[in-house]
Formats: structure tokens, C-alpha cells, sequence
């Protein structure tokens, strides 16, 4: 029963391996690179808090 | 202070410099355990024809031996694998250099870079 | 609730919309990150301080370290509810002290949690193995689908991530609750026999020098609880939420600690308590009830699952964090546009991790992750004065201001230094190798890399300009 269940595992591990692999090759081929890497540190923070006394 | 425009990297080099530090951590982790520089002095101080006693079990510590299925041979691996605390003052004296050492570089190179910084973003406002 | 959350997150996005990181989380999320990530250490880790100087080493160092992570706990909540960035330590240092700080923070950040979890990996597989007891079975299948799953869970969103490691981690601390009290603690000599197991011969073994010693595996009751810091940008609100849920879990780790220490050093005796890998597994088979031993393996099983989780999403914040600094390419910062998580970083170190879950055992994996941590406590003692005296109180607004300054600083300081000394004693060597790696990279960015980094946008708290600059 083990050795089966560790085949199973493999076989998970690898269903959501490609599945992850699938998923980013679809996003980055969907979207601009431009729109993928535009966030910015700090810039929600600077919109909600002020640092000021 | 002008601002300062970072040049463009070509993707050729980015893919160099992220496969340097890839191949640096797997050198830093890696190669300590491959030169066996890993590990502590551990040492089994053998008793011939061990039993509960003359391994300094009391009939308290036997039961839960007993209980998680050990019998004093073997327990004796377990028990009688010690630590023998011995360091030399060379290469304590190296670590220190080496991590004090660190920590300036870091702390003083740091500091260079971070006072751009702050020009940049503060220099034109007081 | 976690499944409405993401089909509502926006899965377009209109031009010039910028895709962040979701704010999502709550203080108990908070809480679950760092407790999640530091109760494995409850499980399995803490007990090697045993071997190396006997039980009442352990009791001791639990103490003193417990004084270390509550100065860690306190300091962090104070710079990170004000400092609010993913990234965490790596955000702060690059505010505080500057890039080059920031880029070996980021590093200690990622060595310390990816090593991390490649052990909580290895633990889990190994536990199966063991309950299996199936001649040739080999554990790496269930290690790598506990890598593997996690992964994708993280990369399928944070809000999701984080509700279960609420619900596993509470699982798991609940397990040594219902251990320590179904053994009636209040009575020693019925089950636990504390006085049996700890005689004045076995108590120190090696003496004092085995108490210092014994520190190096003692950070292991709670390594892993700054990790919370990582949230910052993720969470509704940074300044209130990030103390509450930091302080809530040193809190929980703290009364944890005590409780594992007094049920498994009652149960086992001391040569057997430093050598096992479970301890209240087999503090639980120790009781001989047969309830206590499943549910003390499925919450060692659960613990190591929630810190793995933890730890990949902590690692690939930091990553991700140099990635939108162009510390490294920034092809590392992107976001997804649908699940609002930074999953290039999250493949990247997918298979770094199970790379080492291969070549590496366990004890190795969780020295690595140790050193690590130890870098980090270093500079985050002297980082918190520093902070002080370039934004003095009443500069800036804080989200937590702590207490007593600048003692916990220097007590954190103090017991880094004890603590270099114990792991100089056993793996002296590793640490010398370690620091030159952080010397190659640190001149290799100082003097190239950072070339392709901009300025003064590195800078992007609305602060004043610090004082002394």
C-alpha cells in the first residue's frame, strides 16, 4: 500500500508541477512584462499613512 | 546631486549573474558537507556487554527505554555516543576575524552606498 | 470564503493599473505565519540542545533564548510596523543601514527559510517512513509532493496560504496541549517522572560548557517567528496587525516551549530525548496511549507542513523583494495578475529547495538555517539602534514603539555572541564557510551588481530625511 502511495505522490507532485509550469507560461505570454513587474515598494503606504506628527 | 541613470543590462547577463549565486549557495552549502568539515566530534565510548546498570540507567529511565522497545545493546549506541568539547584558539580566533571582519565591510560599504542614496532622494529639498 | 476571495480579486487588469500584492490578511493570519513557521521547532529540533548539554541545558537555554526572540519580537514589531514593505528585515536594512545590508539580509532571509523548509520536507518524510516501517520504501516521493503542494498553494494566493496554516498550526499547538494536560502535569510520579529522569549526575553532563553549547539547537524552540515581517504588504493593516499577531505568537511559542520541554524531559530519558528526531511523538508513545501517539504524529506531520508553507512564502517575498530593487534582474518582481502573489519567485526556488531536500540531511539543513537566523539577529540589534538615532522618537510615526531601549538590543547582541561560540563549538567550520559566502557575494554586489540599481528610488518610506546624513 505505501509503494502505491508514493507513486501517487509522484504523480500529484508532477500534475501540479506542470499544471504550475502551464500557468506561467500562460500569464507571461498573456500579459506585458511591463504590467507583470508594476509594483512599487511603499506605494500603498504612501497613500494611506502619513508619517507626519 | 544628478540622478543616477543605472545602465541597461542585457538579458544574457542577467541570466549570468542569477546562475553566480546560484552556483555560490550550492558552493557554500554544498561543498562543507562533500569535505566531510560538517559535524561535531561525536564519539562512542564502547562498553563491552552492556547492560541497564553499567550503562547508568535507573529502573525509572529502563521503563521508558523498554516502553519505546530498546534492550541495553541497543540502547548502547544511543547512550554512550558522546560529545568531547575540544576547540583550539586558532580557529576560534579565525571565526571571530572572519565574522567581525564581515560585519564591518558590510556595515562601513553599506554606509557608503546608503549616504547616495539619501543624497538623491533628499538632495534637492532640505 | 478563501475561494470568493480570489474569484473576486480583479483577473483583468486595465492599462496603467499597476498589480500589487493583495492586503488581505488579518493580525491571526499574522500569527499563523510566524507561529506556523517556528512550532515544527517544538517537534523536532529543540531536543538536539538536549544532546549537547543534557536536559536542564535545554531548560536553561529555552529560557535565555526565549529573552533573545522576545527582544526580536519587540524590536521587529517596532521596525516593521513603521518600515511596512514585503521583504520584512530586507526592507528595513535597506532604509536603515543601506543597500549592501539590505542585499545580505534578503539572503539570510531566503538561506534561513528555504533550508527550513527543505528540513520540515525531509521530517515529513521521514516520519512517514518510519510509521510506514515498509522495507525499501524511500522517503523522497512524499517529500517532494509536501514541497510541491505547498509551492502551488502559495502560488495560488496568500489569503488561502495563510487560512491553512491558521487552521494546521492551531491543530498542531492544540496536540501538545491535550499531551501536556492528559499526562496530569500537576502531579509529578504518576505518568511524567521529572525526578527520575533528572538526576543530579545527568542534569549537565558536560557541564557548563555543554549549557553553551546546548544554545545553538535551543533557537530552534523559536526560529522562524520574525518571519511574520514578511507580510507587511499584505496585510489590511501593517501598523496595528503586525505587533498584535508578533507579540500573540511569542506569547504562544513561549508557553509551547514550556510545556514540550516539561512533558518530553518527564518521559524520555535525557540521551534518548537528544537523540530521537520526534520527541513528542515519542514522548506520546512513551504514555503508551494509543490516542496521544496518533495525534502527536499527525501534529508533528501538520507543524512540519505549516512551517514549509510559511517558510515559501517568506522566502519568496525576499526574493521577490530584490528582484523590485533590481538588486537581482527584475524579472523576479513580477506579480501574477490573478493570484496577486510573486510566483516567479515562488518557481524559482521550488526547485533550489528540492535540490537540497536530495543532497542534504537533516540535521545539516537545519544548521544551515540556524547561521543563517544568527546573521540576521546580529543585524537586527544593531539595526534597531541605529534607527532610533537617525529617526529619534516623535520623528516619525510608529506604528509600536518598545520598550526599555536600548536594553533589548543589547541583549540580543549579548546572546548572538554566546550563541557564535556554541555553533563555533560543533560546526565552526560551516560558519567560517558560510560568512565567506556572504563576503564573495557582498563584494561581488557592492562592486558590480549594484551598478544596475537606482538611487534614491531605493528610498520609499515618506520619511524625513535622517538625522546625520
Amino acid at each position: 500500500m505505501w509503494f502505491t502511495l508514493s507513486y501517487v505522490a509522484w504523480a500529484l507532485s508532477a500534475v501540479l508541477a506542470a499544471w504550475m509550469l502551464f500557468d506561467w507560461f500562460k500569464t507571461d505570454t498573456t500579459y506585458s512584462e511591463d504590467v507583470l513587474t508594476s509594483s512599487r515598494e511603499g506605494e500603498i503606504e504612501a497613500a494611506t499613512e502619513k508619517h507626519k506628527l | 546631486m544628478p540622478k543616477y541613470i543605472p545602465p541597461e543590462q542585457p538579458k544574457v547577463m542577467q541570466v549570468i549573474d542569477i546562475a553566480f549565486i546560484v552556483v555560490a549557495i550550492f558552493v557554500a552549502l554544498w561543498l562543507p558537507l562533500k569535505l566531510g568539515l560538517a559535524g561535531v566530534s561525536k564519539a562512542i565510548d564502547k562498553i563491552e556487554n552492556p547492560t541497564w546498570e553499567s550503562l547508568g540507567q535507573n529502573p525509572t529511565m529502563v521503563g521508558f527505554w523498554e516502553k519505546l522497545g530498546y534492550d541495553p545493546t541497543t540502547a548502547h549506541d544511543i547512550i554512550q555516543n558522546k560529545f568531547h568539547y575540544t576547540w583550539d584558539i586558532t580557529t576560534l580566533l579565525v571565526m571571530v576575524v572572519v565574522v567581525v571582519g564581515y560585519f564591518i565591510f558590510l556595515f562601513r560599504a553599506s554606509d557608503k552606498e546608503y549616504r547616495e542614496v539619501i543624497d538623491e532622494k533628499f538632495g534637492d529639498k532640505k | 470564503m478563501t475561494d470568493a476571495a480570489i474569484t473576486t480579486s480583479p483577473s483583468t487588469v486595465a492599462p496603467g493599473q499597476r498589480v500589487s500584492l493583495l492586503r488581505v490578511l488579518g493580525p491571526a493570519h499574522v500569527w499563523a505565519l510566524g507561529v506556523g513557521i517556528v512550532l515544527v521547532g517544538e517537534y523536532t529540533g529543540w531536543n538536539f540542545a538536549v544532546d549537547k548539554g543534557g536536559s536542564l541545558a535545554a531548560l536553561i537555554v529555552c529560557w535565555f533564548i526565549g529573552l533573545l526572540y522576545t527582544s526580536v519580537a519587540m524590536i521587529d514589531s517596532e521596525v516593521t510596523s513603521t518600515v511596512a514593505a514585503a521583504g520584512g528585515q530586507y526592507a528595513q536594512a535597506k532604509h536603515i543601514v543601506g543597500p549592501l545590508m539590505a542585499f545580505n539580509v534578503a539572503l539570510y532571509l531566503v538561506f534561513a527559510y528555504t533550508m527550513l523548509e527543505v528540513s520540515d520536507a525531509i521530517l515529513v518524510g521521514d516520519l512517514i517512513v518510519t510509521v510506514a516501517g515498509t522495507e525499501g520504501l524511500e522517503r523522497h516521493a512524499f517529500v517532494v509532493l509536501t514541497i510541491v503542494v505547498l509551492a502551488w498553494l502559495n502560488y495560488r494566493g496568500v489569503l488561502m496560504t495563510l487560512n491553512v496554516n491558521f487552521v494546521i498550526t492551531a491543530i498542531a499547538y492544540v496536540a501538545i496541549i491535550i499531551l501536556f494536560f492528559s499526562v496530569q502535569p500537576w502531579s509529578q510520579g504518576t505518568v511524567l517522572k521529572l525526578g527520575d529522569l533528572i538526576t543530579p549526575e545527568n542534569a549537565l553532563p558536560y557541564g557548563w560548557i555543554g549549557v553553551l553549547a546546548a544554545f545553538h539547537f535551543g533557537i530552534w524552540f523559536y526560529l522562524g517567528i520574525e518571519g511574520t515581517t514578511q507580510a507587511a504588504e499584505e496585510v489590511r493593516s501593517p501598523a496595528r496587525s503586525l505587533p498584535y499577531g508578533t507579540m500573540a505568537g511569542m506569547i504562544t511559542l513561549l508557553i509551547g516551549a514550556a510545556m514540550t520541554w516539561y512533558v518530553c524531559a518527564s518521559l524520555l530519558p535525557w540521551e534518548y530525548l537528544g537523540f530521537t528526531f520526534f520527541p513528542l511523538f515519542d514522548a506520546a508513545r512513551a504514555t503508551g496511549s494509543g490516542f496521544l501517539e496518533t495525534l502527536l504524529f499527525w501534529g508533528t506531520v501538520l507543524a512540519a507542513v505549516a512551517s514549509a508553507n510559511g517558510c515559501i512564502n517568506d522566502a519568496a517575498r525576499a526574493w521577490f523583494s530584490l528582484g523590485r530593487d533590481r538588486y537581482l534582474p527584475t524579472w523576479f518582481s513580477a506579480v501574477h495578475p490573478k493570484y496577486r502573489t510573486p510566483y516567479r519567485s515562488i518557481l524559482f526556488l521550488l526547485p533550489i529547495a528540492l535540490a537540497f531536500a536530495f543532497i542534504a540531511d537533516l540535521n545539516q539543513a537545519i544548521t544551515f538555517s540556524i547561521l543563517s537566523g544568527l546573521l540576521g539577529y546580529t543585524f537586527m540589534s544593531i539595526n534597531i539602534m541605529m534607527f532610533r538615532r537617525k529617526w529619534p522618537l516623535g520623528s516619525i510615526r510608529r506604528g509600536y514603539t518598545h520598550p526599555f531601549h536600548p536594553m533589548p538590543a543589547i541583549a540580543l547582541l549579548s546572546i548572538c555572541v554566546i550563541t557564535y561560540f556554541a555553533v563555533f563549538l560543533g560546526y565552526g567550520s560551516q560558519l567560517i564557510a558560510m560568512t565567506l559566502f556572504y563576503i564573495v557575494v557582498s563584494i561581488w554586489f557592492h562592486f558590480y551588481r549594484y551598478k544596475y540599481v537606482r538611487r534614491g528610488d531605493q528610498f520609499t518610506m515618506p520619511w524625513p530625511k535622517p538625522i546625520g546624513y
